[in-house]
């Protein structure tokens, strides 16, 4: 049972179609997470990015290209699910995906994912989505950039790098 | 050709991210979601559907604010709900108030109490009308529930009565259904007493006692209050008869000075006849 286990997890991971799947599967589980959960984890109207360090990781475990395509289409999810202007967190996302796949290593991608490195990168990634994503929230009302971005920018933010940790904790444990 | 395509492969990145901008640009551009129609209505169906899956789930954070939410709802409510039973009393007193005049020949002159000075056994209460007014001193004041004092000092934009309730008070007064006669006082607290009543006349608990026409101070007929007990003192030839207030002077905040004097004339005349009397007794 291990070794079908083990074999099935091999296949995933070298079938990029499975894995493409999987990515997903994951993306649609996590807008649920955030629709129907996350409100336990709401601290002043804040909320961690879940997809936002579900696009890094992709990123970072794909490539820059495959990490823009996936921050596009969990930034479509997110606008969709969030009934925010379609396209906002797309955009974000975007921005936040190519930053993210600067930090790309062939086949270092779990070690990256694993080690402290990661959290700044989601630290990075979170600021340019906040400051794109504040930049369009805020258009159609009466309220300063820096305010907003200041109050709610930076603190989703570093609750989203917070959050990130566990996932950080996770795969550093699953390698050694 | 193969340049071009060299060019993509090897700036596909920035390519993809350029199309993937002006793709989210042009979404941005059709605007909010409420735009999409059914698109729209799918997405928040199914957002719904799912919330409510789950909503059997308590979220400790959320029922904490909301207790405090309506922690605070229920102390307006309960100021609300205060104001609204204050107005339906006030309210229904004025209602009454409007009728009084139907039931009286003299002008009533509207007042509001003021202020309330109950020391030394002497009570008296100030209202916020005087000479301008019309107000002047020997006019009585009354309220739908009864007789309530008597103006004893005025300046010109208030008046100062002296209640029913008060040491000084002396009024002539009948017991409606015998026309027995017999004069009110005060014996303190919410207690009067309807005094010189001879044992052998009618008086029963719940009688009614009205102002008397002998009274030279206050209109005939204002009710005064009810028979509460009538006593028999020992070696007394008189009733004790206790009377309890018709107006409650605790809540009294509206009243009626009626625009009616005593007739100085018949006062002239009584006195004159007392004095003489008095001579007489003297020689």
């Amino acid at each position: 049972m291990a070794l079908n286990f083990d074999i099935r997890r091999s296949e995933y991971v070298t079938n990029p179609v499975l894995r493409y799947i999987g990515y997903g599967v994951i993306a649609l589980l996590l807008s649920v997470v955030h629709v129907v959960f996350l409100r336990f984890m709401q601290v002043s109207s804040v909320t961690p990015d879940l997809l936002l360090i579900f696009t890094v990781f992709i990123a970072i475990y794909e490539g820059q290209f495959t990490g823009m395509i996936a921050g596009f289409l969990c930034g479509l999810l997110f606008d969709a699910i969030s009934t925010d202007v379609l396209g906002t967190n797309a955009l974000a996302k975007t921005m936040a995906g190519f930053a993210a796949g600067y930090f790309y290593r062939e086949n270092q991608g779990m070690q990256v994912v694993g080690s402290f490195n990661f959290l700044l990168i989601i630290a990075l990634s979170g600021f340019i989505h906040n400051m794109i994503y504040s930049f369009f929230f805020i258009k159609p009302m009466q309220v300063s950039f820096w305010i907003f971005f200041l109050q709610y920018g930076l603190a989703a933010t570093l609750y989203t790098t917070v959050t990130a940790l566990f996932l950080m904790l996770f795969v550093n444990r699953r390698r050694d | 050709m193969r340049g071009l395509i060299d060019f993509v492969v090897r700036y596909r990145n920035y390519i993809t991210l350029s199309t993937l901008v002006v793709m989210s640009f042009s979404l941005m551009s059709i605007g909010n979601l409420s735009d999409l129609g059914g698109f729209r209505a799918v997405i928040v169906g199914s957002i719904g559907w799912i919330q409510s899956a789950f909503a059997w789930i308590p979220n400790p954070v959320a029922l904490k604010s909301e207790n405090t939410a309506l922690r605070e709802l229920n102390l307006q409510l309960a100021v609300e709900v205060a104001r609204s039973r204050q107005a339906i009393v006030e309210n229904e007193t004025l209602r009454k108030l409007m009728k009084l005049p139907q039931y009286t020949d003299h002008r009533l002159i509207t007042a509001d109490i003021v202020g309330k000075t109950t020391t030394e056994q002497r009570n008296y209460a100030t209202i916020d009308k005087g000479k301008a007014d019309g107000i002047r001193e020997g006019m009585s004041c009354i309220n739908d529930a009864g007789l309530v004092g008597i103006v004893i000092g005025v300046s010109d934009h208030y008046a100062v009565l002296e209640l029913l309730i008060n040491r000084d008070t002396r009024v002539s007064a009948k017991v409606l259904r015998t026309r027995v006669d017999g004069v009110i006082q005060w014996e303190g607290e919410n207690i009067l007493v309807l005094k010189n009543v001879p044992r052998s006349l009618d008086v029963r608990k719940y009688d009614a006692i009205v102002t008397s026409a002998y009274s030279a101070k206050y209109p005939a007929n204002i009710v005064i209050g009810r028979v509460t007990a009538i006593e028999d003192e020992p070696n007394s030839l008189f009733h004790r008869i206790v009377v309890q207030p018709s107006v409650n002077f605790a809540t009294l905040e509206q009243l009626y000075v009626v625009d009616a004097r005593p007739d100085p004339e018949r006062i002239n005349l009584e006195r004159k006849i007392d004095e003489t009397s008095r001579t007489r007794v003297t020689q």
